[in-house]
């Protein structure tokens, strides 16, 4: 039998909204420059590049593991880009091409989680000195141009809105709808939530694991391209401040390191809500050491939130049935 | 006389979410008495004993040993002299077996550290003279039985006097069980109480003086072993009463070609075993636990490799493949729920349609209502009880849950269903419910493999009975001899004899085992370093002076001295990403404390700082990661940006020379030697030695290597967590002092790469991310040869990137042969 009447809760990746909300009414009341529309178009291309990196940080959180090669892939992606349209003449195929490349990175990755048992952090820790390593080889150690057409297009606006920031939105979207709907989503998230029942109930998990870094690795790709293209060349060093702030938009976001359940799209609100947070805390005149003293923050409230006794699940506590 | 009763139990009750496990149950165990305790699976004696251990609190009820209520309380019971051999024994499995059984007694029956391994074997020959188990190994390299022999000198080493044996000869063989007896009755002599849990009537009848009887979390009475014969106690472990909560039995379609034929299937656990299953027959497989049923079922399935014949309706399956398996229509539902049979934190809709998933999808998609709608038909169906289809299974009573899972299992239209302990853990309506279905699916022809250790299960509900013994099927019941007691005897009866595992090791096995072992990343990476450096020096006369040699050192230090912080706390399987921006803040610090001209009591205030600066931080990323419960990563993460930025407050920018007298006593060397790199060595082997041959020390590896071993041992989490994470920032602190000597002032940013520099030679070095391994020399080697990397790279002429490639390949290839290593050598 079915009882209903549940009261309606927020939710572990409904908190994010609701602290972005807050976000942008302090931002307005404090420092209405920080939610400025010059601020905001400054801000959301940097945003946008987050957004897409902490979409392939999360689905690695999500197999229970962490990604500690996303600033050597993003790097690796905006050389290779530069790289691949001189010599292919294209930079179309070149855009194709990195993210072949930065999927096998991403493949690699997942092989030495899944296949070797080696754990996530190590394995992609050690890969990312590998990939920094090629980049460093590939670029010779200095910047490279990024093809006209490439910059244009990273640069447009439509709409009023930076082009980035709706590549992230459609990937948010895309991704989402495939874990949300689909049957290959909700094998990706049992393999997660559970590795030995999914492979008792017939799953084949270790395609799933791979898979994950995989995907990651071409999410990567296109921040990394997104970002050498916004910025017009590509460096080897340009992607060295992103792995952090990847990793705390998938905490703040509420997607667990236990695996299993995350949502991209809390994830993207959590990107978008750090990016603001690192805005206004600079509108404020303060240092750009607060901005990670705000962040620390944003993290350990963002963890104890979740932790605290949620009225709703109280109340269903005491109606569970033996 | 009370002094006389070694173990009082009085009116215990528990009961756990839809069951009673026990009730009211009453007993004595008298000193000088072998006192048997028998019941099926499920009856309560493993709920008994975790109670009588004080791991569980009764709801009622009193538990008393020597006259002392020890209720809910280990150390107590413990320390009044109460000991358990486990059926699964709750070794430490990175420990070798001297420091189990040195950490398994009462601290004043500790022999020193140092006497370990002599006291362990003395120990152990005490057992039996003539035994193959070495005291020095570790346990992750011994057999069940040798581990089971262990726990038993581990209990006996504590010189119990309550002495409590769960099923002791599971894992023995005929010559330990004979000494288990010898060594019994000795201490019985000597008026130690036993306690002996065991299926197996003959054995208690042989060793027992009274026994008690527990059905259904009832006692049956305590009765003297003289007065009931072997069929009077079989009675009083199944009951009179007739049982009603069976559906009459359909017989299954005669003729016809068999649905399901295994031949000669063997893998890990069975060998040669062949049967086969009629369509709508329900195949029932019985046995001792540990005697091939499950070990056959997951071969069966494809969990596990497999070679032989696996023929389902005429089309063979590639055996070691669960997917394929699956597909073919031979759905497997676990025995442990939780392990590998649900998703907990999955809502009952997606539970009940994972099996079907292609079913309700169109083109990939999942058709969300037909989902809904095909979950709330079978809670309906199945008369599940839960919020909705919504709520997370987890948050369901067991019964329940399963009902759930085998709606969604019958939901796939499955060809064969092969079911672990159908109603584990379920209260008796949805068990009685479970069996109906079962029965009236298989009427319909799906064919059922049903494994359970409840005989009365078994002959209730199938058609036929294999029983599994040494990994064979030594015998068959089918029709009318499918009865409860003659399951009970058939499995009670089959030999289960052990046979001596092992003899002569091969040379690859011994190669296995050193790489495994605590040694081999030592020696590996001090190879590479000595290889790399001797292939430098010849490419490069410039290499192996004392000039260049000193300077590698110089950066050593700093790095050593991190990782060996960061080893402490993977000791535990804990990690630190906040020791870099420690290290740069220890540098800010100084830089108010150690500049020029500064007074010799600012000096003092500084090092003072430094210190309250190491310890707040520890308490810091302790507090988040313990009471607060954070995971390591997130923790630590928090304090990286807190520490930063607490760091560019203070210095926004590079500044603050240290006293050049300062830093030249940081750059001391002695001869060509920096003393600092001598000093990390000198506290990375103090380190060491206090790890391996001290009693913290090993309570910290035991910790790390497996946390409820060791809380059954008697060690604290919160402590062991504490002092790894302050000592990880002391040591992280002093990095950053030795760190000065090449900054020079004070700088926010300087520590930055120490972070995943520390936690890679760490890695290097033999610590595992799990917990429990690795050294602190390993560490320090592991800082050298990422130094020595770093340096020699500049002398062969290769890149930045070159370096950086080649720090990634070996770090991968170092780690993948541990890892690979030590998981063969614990499969072997």
């Amino acid at each position: 039998m079915i009882i209903r009447s549940r009261p309606p809760a927020v939710g572990e990746f409904g908190w994010i909204w609701i602290a972005l909300v807050l976000l942008v009414g302090v931002s307005a009341l404090v420092a209405p420059s920080a939610i400025g529309l010059a601020s905001v178009y400054s801000m959301l291309p940097f945003a946008s590049v987050l957004v897409l990196l902490a979409i392939g940080q999360t689905l690695v959180v999500q197999q229970r593991g962490l990604d500690m090669s996303v600033a050597a892939i993003v790097t690796i992606a905006g050389l290779l880009v530069a790289k691949f349209s001189v010599l292919t003449g294209s930079p179309m195929v070149g855009v194709v091409l990195t993210c072949a490349v930065c999927g096998a990175a991403g493949i690699l990755n997942g092989l030495l989680v899944a296949r070797i048992g080696i754990s996530p952090i190590v394995a992609t820790l050690a890969t990312g000195a590998l990939y920094f390593g090629v980049a460093r080889i590939l670029s010779g150690g200095s910047a490279m141009p990024i093809p006209p057409s490439l910059q244009a297009l990273a640069q447009a606006r439509l709409l009023g809105a930076p082009v980035l920031f709706y590549v992230a939105a459609v990937l948010v979207v895309v991704v989402s709808l495939v874990l949300r709907s689909t049957v290959v989503g909700r094998r990706f998230i049992a393999v997660g939530s559970n590795i030995a029942a999914a492979r008792a109930q017939g799953t084949r998990t270790a395609a799933y694991q791979i898979g994950s870094y995989a995907v990651a690795g071409v999410c990567y790709a296109i921040a990394g391209i997104a970002l050498a293209g916004f910025i017009g060349y590509a460096t080897p060093t340009a992607g060295s401040s992103y792995l952090l702030p990847s990793i705390a938009a998938v905490v703040v976001g509420g997607t667990p390191f236990t695996g299993g359940k995350g949502s991209v799209v809390a994830t993207a609100g959590a990107a978008m809500f750090m990016t603001l947070l690192d805005q206004l805390v600079l509108s404020l005149g303060a240092s750009p050491a607060m901005q990670l003293l705000a962040q620390a923050v944003a993290i350990i409230i963002a963890v104890s939130i979740r932790r605290l006794p949620n009225p709703a699940k109280l109340l269903g506590r005491h109606r569970r049935l033996a | 006389m009370p002094q006389d009763i070694r173990l009082r139990v009085v009116g215990v009750s528990k009961r756990f979410p839809g069951v009673w496990a026990l009730r009211h149950v009453s007993f004595d165990v008298l000193a000088g008495e072998v006192h048997g305790l028998v019941g099926e699976n499920g009856a309560g004696k493993s709920t008994l004993m975790g109670i009588a251990s004080g791991a569980l609190a009764p709801d009622e009820g009193v538990v008393s040993v020597n006259g002392v209520d020890v209720s809910a309380d280990p150390d107590l019971v413990r320390a009044r002299g109460l000991a358990i051999v486990r059926q699964e024994p709750a070794l430490m499995p990175d420990l070798s077996v001297a420091e189990n059984i040195f950490l398994g007694v009462g601290a004043e029956r500790r022999p020193r550290p140092s006497e370990m391994n002599l006291w362990a074997q003395r120990l152990l020959g005490e057992w039996d003279p003539d035994t193959n188990i070495d005291a020095a190994e570790r346990v992750d390299l011994m057999n069940a039985q040798q581990r089971f022999i262990i726990e038993i000198v581990k209990a006996l080493a504590g010189d119990p006097t309550v002495l409590v044996l769960d099923e002791p000869t599971e894992h023995l063989m005929s010559d330990d069980v004979g000494r288990l007896f010898d060594r019994i009755r000795a201490l019985t002599r000597r008026g130690v109480g036993v306690v002996y849990i065991s299926h197996r009537i003959r054995e208690v009848r042989s060793i027992a003086d009274r026994v008690t009887v527990l059905r259904e979390g009832q006692s049956q009475g305590t009765h003297d072993i003289a007065s009931l014969t072997e069929k009077d106690i079989v009675a009083l472990i199944v009951g009179k009463a007739v049982n009603h909560e069976f559906p009459e039995k359909q017989p299954p379609q005669s003729g016809g070609r068999d649905r399901l034929e295994v031949r000669g299937l063997s893998g890990e656990g069975f060998s040669e075993v062949s049967l086969s299953v009629r369509p709508g027959e329900i195949l029932g497989l019985a046995g001792m636990d540990g005697q091939g049923k499950r070990e056959f079922v997951a071969g069966l399935v494809g969990l596990t490799a497999g070679r032989g014949q696996i023929v389902l309706d005429g089309t063979a399956i590639r055996p070691g493949s669960s997917s394929h398996t699956a597909a073919a229509g031979l759905q497997y539902l676990s025995g442990s729920r939780h392990r590998d049979g649900m998703f907990a934190e999955l809502s009952v809709r997606e539970n009940f349609s994972y099996r079907t998933l292609r079913n309700i999808a169109r083109a990939g998609v999942i058709r969300r209502e037909a989902e809904t709608a095909a979950a709330e038909a079978a809670v309906r169906s199945f008369d599940v009880k839960t919020p909705g289809v919504e709520a997370p299974i987890g948050a369901l009573s067991g019964g329940n849950q399963q009902k759930v899972l085998i709606a969604g299992i019958l939901a796939a239209d499955p060809r064969v269903v092969i079911v672990d302990e159908p109603t584990q853990g379920v209260d008796i309506g949805a068990r009685v419910f479970i069996y109906q279905a079962i029965v009236e699916a298989a009427r319909r022809g799906i064919s059922f493999i049903v494994v359970s250790s409840d005989a009365g299960e078994l002959a209730g509900l199938c058609h036929r009975v294999a029983v599994f013994s040494r990994g064979h099927i030594v015998g068959e019941l089918a029709g009318a001899e499918v009865s409860e007691s003659a399951i009970i005897s058939a499995v009670l009866t089959s030999g289960s004899d052990r046979r001596r595992q092992g003899g002569t090791e091969s040379l690859g096995h011994r190669v296995l085992k050193w790489f495994a072992g605590n040694w081999a990343p030592l020696a590996t990476v001090a190879t590479i370093i000595l290889a790399l450096g001797l292939y430098a020096g010849i490419s490069n006369e410039f290499y192996l002076t004392s000039r260049s040699i000193g300077g590698m050192l110089a950066l050593v230090a700093a790095l050593a001295m991190v990782a060996c912080g960061q080893q402490a706390l993977m000791l535990i399987g804990g990690i630190d990403l906040s020791v870099g921006p420690l290290m740069g803040l220890t540098t800010v610090v100084m830089s108010f404390f150690f500049v020029k001209d500064m007074p010799l009591e600012m000096q003092l205030a500084g090092w003072v700082a430094l210190f309250g600066v190491a310890i707040a931080v520890g308490l810091l990323n302790w507090a988040l990661v313990d009471p607060l419960g954070m995971h390591p990563m997130m923790a630590t993460l928090a304090t990286f940006m807190v520490l930063q930025s607490v760091s560019l407050v203070l210095r926004p920018t590079p500044a603050g020379m240290i006293d050049f007298e300062f830093l030249d006593a940081v750059n001391t060397r002695w001869a060509f030697l920096p003393v600092a790199a001598l000093l990390a060595l000198a506290v990375a082997l103090a380190l060491d030695a206090a790890l391996f041959r001290s009693g913290l020390g090993i309570k910290l590896r035991g910790f790390g290597s497996r946390a409820d071993a060791a809380r059954v041992a008697g060690i604290n989490p919160r402590l062991m967590r504490l002092l790894a994470y302050v000592g990880c920032s002391v040591l992280a602190v002093a990095a950053g002092v030795m760190m000065i000597g090449q900054v020079g002032v004070g700088d926010a940013m300087s520590g930055n790469d120490y972070t995943l520099a520390s936690i890679a030679a760490a890695v290097v070095g033999g610590a595992s991310l799990f917990g429990g391994r690795g050294s602190f020399l390993g560490a320090f080697l592991g800082a050298l040869l990422i130094t020595q990397i770093n340096v020699v790279t500049t002398f062969l002429s290769l890149t930045d990137g070159w370096r950086s490639v080649l720090l990634g390949v070996m770090i991968v290839t170092a780690v993948a042969a541990y890892s690979r290593a030590r998981k063969m050598v614990v499969a072997a």
